[in-house]
């Protein structure tokens, strides 16, 4: 798959990964000076502040929690999951863009993926982290979470290992503990720019504690490598795995809208389009404040819009298989999920979900709507908030009318809901703060590598 | 430089591909006339054979089709060298639609909701009949649908093809953002419609069993197809100019790893269908695997296992593998008959309990199979192998650096 979407090769002319006029050395000022020299601004730290107005949210919030229990929560039965899963589901699929872009882009050896790798591997730890909190606060008692894990004990009670649900413990940790390494690993050489960069002495230390003794020699270099390409090998798999096995969660069990064979490959594709649109999110402000416009070119923003178009006509085709078999099988609980979704009491959010998520990204087809950042800030936007709708739909919308009208109910979210959500979301923005300062947001050594200086010739 | 060595070579298929195509072509004679006499022996037998042996080589056809717009759109060298292979097996679409015409007058030996309604002994089987054919599932609208999904292929391979041969003659020309601008929504409408016409011709021998994976299934198995095939015939003619200069080892290694990938992800779509339903264990779909565990199908199905994935899964891990284009074809060889084997399980157990092969079900595969690869030696023959003016084709002519 050499060159696979690198050289797409049409007659007019592209905007470079890297804009001209750089240099080994300016490259690296570029990016460790965001980190080494420049001042605190207000704007930073009013940032930093308003998120961490969210984060004590998120705080008050967990913290009733623990004292009261779920019940604070909008669940019911039949509605057990509510926002909770919803939440879960949405971040983890966001956190899928960070090691599709530094691990399947690498090993399809996309160069492009060089200056966004970096923040988008950031952005997964960070989203990981939030997405990992619901199903434990979940729970309802999580100071005994460790009991989902097979352990020896003397009460002789083990996970059910038939049960996605223990899957999901084991797919989460491996992806979250994969990608933390696979981040770190790719810090190193860059941590000892900073290191030799830096003037302060204990900033100096700082750095050179982490840079774990990197000197830059040949060896280095090549166990770099090697380790690097190993942990992009290991990485892969887990973009499919993970969100597979959320998407067992669901698929599995035989509620209308849950139980449904596609849902494997549109769940990944569902999480890459919502991850591409936060990488998207990200990178619009952070090029345009930090001055990396050279680096997150145009050209990122186009290849990126083209994986979130791609990614999201994956979605679509998901819906319209999943539509038109609930009435071409016969079976009469399908035929009732899909009217209940298009004229019951959720009918305004599935609407909502199939513009943010079908009808708005088509603009993407559209060249300008792919370059112009403004206007692919909206877009992705509103991809974000389609994909959160999409998994309301599929969790709330599923169970609150099953089988038996006996059973239906209403779902109806509480400001505890609210509240633990938006703190998630300040909790994500603060940790994202805090990264752009201290570490370097786009890789300077992997940049230097896409400067016509560092090609050399073998003959 | 390239671009004077272009104007050069000649490029024309050699003539291994008309011998190819006569051979074939008798052989494909020969089992037509059997299969026409089983046609009115076993009529059954003979439309279930059909509907096998049609979709397996409409895989190929349809696959190539896929392939080559998906190349379109992500650009990439490793596609140049195979694009005439390529163009040559979708403009087989014809011949499909010809082929597709016998199973017009089988329906009621294929499709149970093309019999009459009185004769189907499961009452709720009967009623849901009632109401689907009165809509969807009645031969009407099989036939128009089926007009409708082979007009969108047809669109798309002649424009395709015509749009390849413009490059056969000077001026050298870059068109990428035409094939790109057509690819693009190109590829949408495809999976759509391979999607529906799956449902149509195969999903809806069993009415009532539903799959949303099923047609994706059905998809990656005819780009696996398409791929395997390309990757046999380079082989074939990396023994004559100019497949001999133009295919490099690194061109085979990327065919290897395109295989190795659609081999996982058809593991991959086919285990999910599989699990999803098996955890469900709803009457109306885990029939399916029911029938398919039991009455010595179950065997096909590990065979499946083991041969469609797990020993090309293995085998393909290897470098040297990939890079020996010789080698590679042997796997792709096995692949393509490993297709067949898939769609025989996708189809044969509806109409049998009991392991059942009949000497149709291979006598008709063959006939179509020989048809079919005179049809595409007449199609490869026509044009130059390369087209040699079209700018990004340069590439493949590139001398090859150092080891790589």
């Amino acid at each position: 798959m050499t060159q696979l979407l690198e050289e797409v090769e049409t007659g007019r002319k592209r905007a470079p990964v890297i804009e001209p006029g750089h240099s080994f050395s300016t490259v690296t000022a570029k990016i460790s000076d965001v980190v080494l020299k420049r001042p605190l601004s207000i704007g930073w730290l009013a940032g930093v502040m308003f998120c961490f107005g969210f984060v004590n949210l998120l705080l008050l919030a967990v913290g009733y929690l623990f004292i009261k229990g779920t019940g604070i929560w909008g669940i019911t039965i039949p509605i057990g999951w509510g926002f909770a899963i919803v939440n879960f589901v949405w971040w983890i699929g966001i956190g899928h863009a960070g090691t599709l872009i530094s691990a399947i882009l690498m090993l399809l050896r996309q160069t492009w993926r060089n200056s966004i790798n970096r923040f988008a591997e950031a952005m997964t730890l960070f989203a990981v982290a939030c997405a990992g909190l619901f199903p434990l606060i979940h729970t309802g008692r999580p100071w005994v979470a460790y009991w989902m894990f097979p352990y020896p004990n003397t009460m002789g009670v083990w996970p059910q290992f038939r049960s996605p649900l223990i899957w999901d413990v084991f797919a989460v940790s491996t992806y979250a503990t994969t990608s933390l390494l696979f981040w770190f690993v790719g810090l190193i050489p860059d941590l000892a720019t900073l290191r030799d960069r830096a003037t302060n002495i204990w900033v100096k230390r700082a750095y050179g504690a982490l840079a774990m003794g990197w000197r830059g020699s040949a060896r280095h270099w090549s166990r770099y490598e090697t380790a690097y390409l190993l942990l992009a090998g290991l990485a892969t798999p887990l973009v499919l795995s993970v969100h597979t096995v959320v998407s067992f969660d669901f698929a599995v069990g035989i509620v209308p809208g849950w139980h449904t064979t596609i849902f494997p490959p549109y769940f990944v594709a569902g999480a890459i389009y919502s991850g591409f649109a936060m990488v998207l999110m990200l990178a619009i402000p952070i090029r345009s404040i930090y001055g990396l416009k050279d680096f997150i070119t145009e050209r990122h923003l186009e290849n990126s819009a083209k994986v979130m178009l791609a990614t999201g006509l994956i979605v679509g085709y998901g819906y319209a298989m999943e539509a038109f078999m609930g009435w071409y099988g016969g079976n009469r609980y399908d035929a009732f999920l899909l009217w209940n979704r298009l004229h019951g009491p959720y009918a305004t959010w599935y609407y909502s979900l199939l513009i943010c998520n079908i009808f708005i990204p088509q603009v993407l087809w559209i060249r300008k709507f792919r370059t112009q950042p403004v206007l692919l800030f909206l877009v992705s936007t509103v991809v974000l908030v389609g994909m959160w709708l999409e998994r309301f739909i599929i969790v709330v919308v599923s169970l609150h009318r099953d089988f038996l009208n006996s059973s239906w109910g209403m779902y109806y979210p509480t400001k505890w809901d609210w509240f633990t959500y938006t703190g998630t979301l300040g909790l994500f923005l603060f940790c994202m703060f805090f990264f752009m300062r201290i570490l370097p947001s786009i890789s300077i050594f992997e940049m230097r590598t896409l400067l016509p200086e560092s090609k050399v010739k073998a003959e | 430089m390239t671009t004077a060595r272009s104007h050069e070579m000649n490029f024309l298929a050699p003539s291994v591909v008309r011998t190819i195509g006569t051979r074939s072509l008798v052989i494909g004679l020969i089992f037509a006339v059997l299969a026409i006499v089983g046609a009115f022996v076993r009529p059954g037998d003979f439309f279930h054979a059909y509907l096998l042996g049609f979709m397996d080589w409409l895989g190929v056809t349809l696959g190539a089709l896929a392939f080559l717009m998906v190349r379109h759109v992500t650009g990439g060298t490793w596609g140049m060298v195979i694009q005439r292979i390529q163009i040559a097996a979708m403009r087989c679409l014809p011949l499909m639609m010809v082929l597709f015409i016998p199973i017009l007058f089988g329906l009621p030996h294929l499709y149970i909701w093309a019999r009459p309604l009185d004769t189907v002994a499961d009452k709720h089987l009967r009623e849901h009949l009632q109401e689907i054919t009165q809509t969807y599932l009645n031969p009407h609208g099989f036939f128009i649908r089926a007009v409708i999904y082979f007009a969108i292929w047809a669109v798309l391979v002649f424009f395709l093809s015509k749009w390849s041969a413009e490059h056969d003659h000077p001026p050298m020309r870059d068109t990428s953002a035409r094939t790109k601008q057509l690819s693009a929504p190109g590829l949408v409408i495809f999976a759509l419609s391979i999607g529906f016409a799956t449902i149509d011709w195969m999903m809806s021998i069993t009415p009532g069993w539903i799959s949303t994976m099923y047609p994706l299934i059905i998809l990656i198995g005819e780009l696996m197809s398409a791929m395997a095939f390309c990757i046999v015939i380079e082989s074939i003619l990396s023994r004559y100019e100019p497949m001999s200069t133009m295919l490099k080892p690194s061109f085979a290694h990327d065919h290897g790893k395109w295989t190795l990938a659609f081999v996982m992800v058809w593991a991959y779509f086919s285990f999910s269908q599989l699990l999803i339903m098996w955890a469900g264990n709803l009457p109306e779909e885990i029939t399916y695997y029911y029938r398919r565990f039991n009455g010595g199908w179950g065997y096909v199905g590990l065979f499946l296992v083991v041969f469609q994935f797990a020993v090309p899964f293995c085998l393909l891990l290897s470098r040297p593998l990939k890079r020996d284009i010789r080698r590679l074809a042997f796997l792709a060889a096995w692949i393509m008959v490993m297709r067949w084997v898939d769609l025989y399980f996708m189809i044969e157990p509806n109409y049998s309990e009991t392991f059942r092969l009949t000497w149709l079900d291979i006598v008709v595969a063959v006939a179509m199979g020989g048809l079919w690869l005179a049809f595409f030696c007449r199609n490869l023959a026509s044009r130059p192998l390369l087209a040699a003016y079209d700018i990004h084709a340069q590439k493949v002519l590139e001398p090859v650096h150092g080891g790589h």
